[in-house]
């Protein structure tokens, strides 16, 4: 004889972390609805959400202040308020990538474009090559470049794809704004250097390239231009704030789930990593990540939040 | 204990079939997948090379919570003597093969099963599903073992599980 058992706490191994796109200058976030889509397969999760793969050391702390009303004399509780609401989160990725990257150094993180021949040596990348324009055709997958144009990338190289930089202000890079430029800068690949739509290319033919992943900002516009990217770089000291949306899934060994919903994050720390040691000798560098949740309006009651829990019972 | 070891075992085969359908073995004349619970077969079986072979160790029992939590050690035994047609040169090759299959079989997710009672297997009757589901961590590789011509292992995996209300 058996029975349905609902009280047996939850038993995770590891956290799975995605990633959507805070438009920062509508300050739309990404709303995750647990109803509707809570049981996504991990590996597929659902429109716009992007899988940032498993992470480790997942740790929630609030910091909310809940302060008593005294009344009477002697003077007793008799009602209780909240003065303050902060809650944070801290993690270390399992697997690096742009977005691990960016999203922990918490500011703009660049890519190094290939630079040209004999260029002056810059500590986050020297001047590129010129971009290449994308044809028509192109695709969040496939970059219509020309077969003269894609003579010039290899297979498994990272490539950017945005605009020109042409003394743009405010929030730049497409999908999802990878900076913030308080003046205007003359350097025409800037937007490439800070983008996140940035991939990977799996194949070429016939002038074009297929990329491993779609890109993040979609199917390109036909002012982007695409740069070879050698690899990434961030800066401690750098001002922007980057923001995102960020889902976190628990899965439980009984098939229930534990989600948290986290609208807005930023980083509450700087850019560091933390060492660990494997087995053969080694240390794996793990990237570490720490932030602090913004507050959004949910729209069922209008109450100010900055993190939904949801389980989901098998 | 006895539904999460069976059920263990049902998902090693189930898996380690569809990784490599050719791996099978002839047991009391039936062929079947290449993986085999000692506890279950006569004595005269259990050295069979080129299979895995289950043997159930240590066990726990976690009693706080509704449910009591069982915690059962599983060795993994296996080894070879390699292909005859090499003279057996490629035993190496043939341990790595299959220390690959029982990663890829263990270490897939997900690294857990809902827990059925397979009972009335005896009498003729289906496995019946129960309330909650068995789970087990990471594949641990032991030493290489050598035995006369064959090479071998012993892997071991922690199988968890929940002992329902009423389960024996």
């Amino acid at each position: 004889m058996s029975e349905v058992v609902e009280t047996m706490a939850p038993l995770l191994r590891r956290v799975r972390a995605y990633f959507a796109p805070v438009n920062r200058a509508s300050h739309q976030t990404t709303l995750f609805d647990p109803a509707q889509s809570g049981g996504f397969a991990l590996d597929s999760p659902p429109a716009p959400w992007v899988d940032l793969g498993w992470i480790a050391g997942f740790t929630r702390h609030c910091a909310t202040k809940i302060d008593p009303i005294r009344a009477g004399a002697p003077a007793a509780t008799q009602l209780q308020a909240r003065s303050e609401i902060e809650a944070t989160v801290a993690f270390a990725f399992e697997s690096w990538g742009k977005l691990q990257l960016a999203l922990s150094a918490g500011t703009q993180q660049m890519n190094l474009l290939k630079p040209v021949s004999g260029a002056t040596p810059e500590g986050s990348g020297a001047s590129a090559i010129a971009a290449a324009p994308l044809l028509t055709g192109s695709t969040a997958s496939v970059l219509q470049v020309g077969a003269t144009a894609a003579a010039a990338f290899t297979v498994g190289e990272l490539v950017a794809v945005d605009v020109d930089n042409t003394g743009a202000t405010g929030f730049v890079g497409s999908g999802v704004s990878g900076a913030y430029l308080q003046t205007a800068l003359t350097d025409v690949d800037y937007i490439r250097r800070i983008t996140l739509n940035v991939g990977r290319i799996a194949s070429i033919s016939g002038g074009a390239l297929t990329l491993e992943s779609p890109l993040l900002a979609g199917v390109p516009t036909a002012a982007m231009k695409l740069s070879a990217v050698a690899g990434f770089c961030d800066r401690e000291g750098s001002s922007f704030f980057q923001e995102w949306s960020a889902l976190f899934v628990g899965a439980g060994q009984q098939g229930e789930r534990i989600l948290w919903h986290y609208p807005r994050l930023q980083a509450s720390t700087g850019i560091a990593e933390t060492i660990a040691p494997v087995l053969g000798g080694y240390e794996k560098a793990r990237l570490t990540a720490a932030f602090r949740a913004l507050p959004v309006k949910d729209p069922v009651d209008g109450e100010t939040v900055v993190c939904f829990r949801s389980y989901i019972a098998t | 204990m006895q539904n999460a070891k069976d059920t263990f075992y049902e998902v090693l085969r189930g898996r380690l079939a569809a990784i490599n359908p050719e791996r099978t073995i002839v047991l009391r004349g039936v062929e079947r997948p290449g993986v085999l619970v000692e506890e279950n077969e006569l004595i005269t079986t259990v050295a069979l090379p080129e299979c895995f072979r289950l043997r159930w160790t240590q066990a726990a029992a976690d009693p706080n919570g509704a449910l009591a939590t069982i915690a059962l050690e599983c060795e993994i035994d296996y080894e070879t003597a390699g292909n005859a047609f090499n003279s057996g040169m490629d035993r190496g090759r043939s341990l790595a093969a299959m220390d690959a299959e029982l990663q890829s079989t263990v270490n897939a997710t997900p690294q857990s099963a809902p827990k059925s009672n397979y009972t009335g297997l005896a009498n003729g009757a289906a496995a019946v599903p129960m309330s909650t589901s068995i789970w087990w961590g990471p594949l641990v590789f032991g030493k290489t073992k050598i035995t006369d011509d064959r090479i071998g292992r012993t892997a071991t995996v922690v199988v968890n599980s929940f002992q329902e209300a009423g389960e024996l």
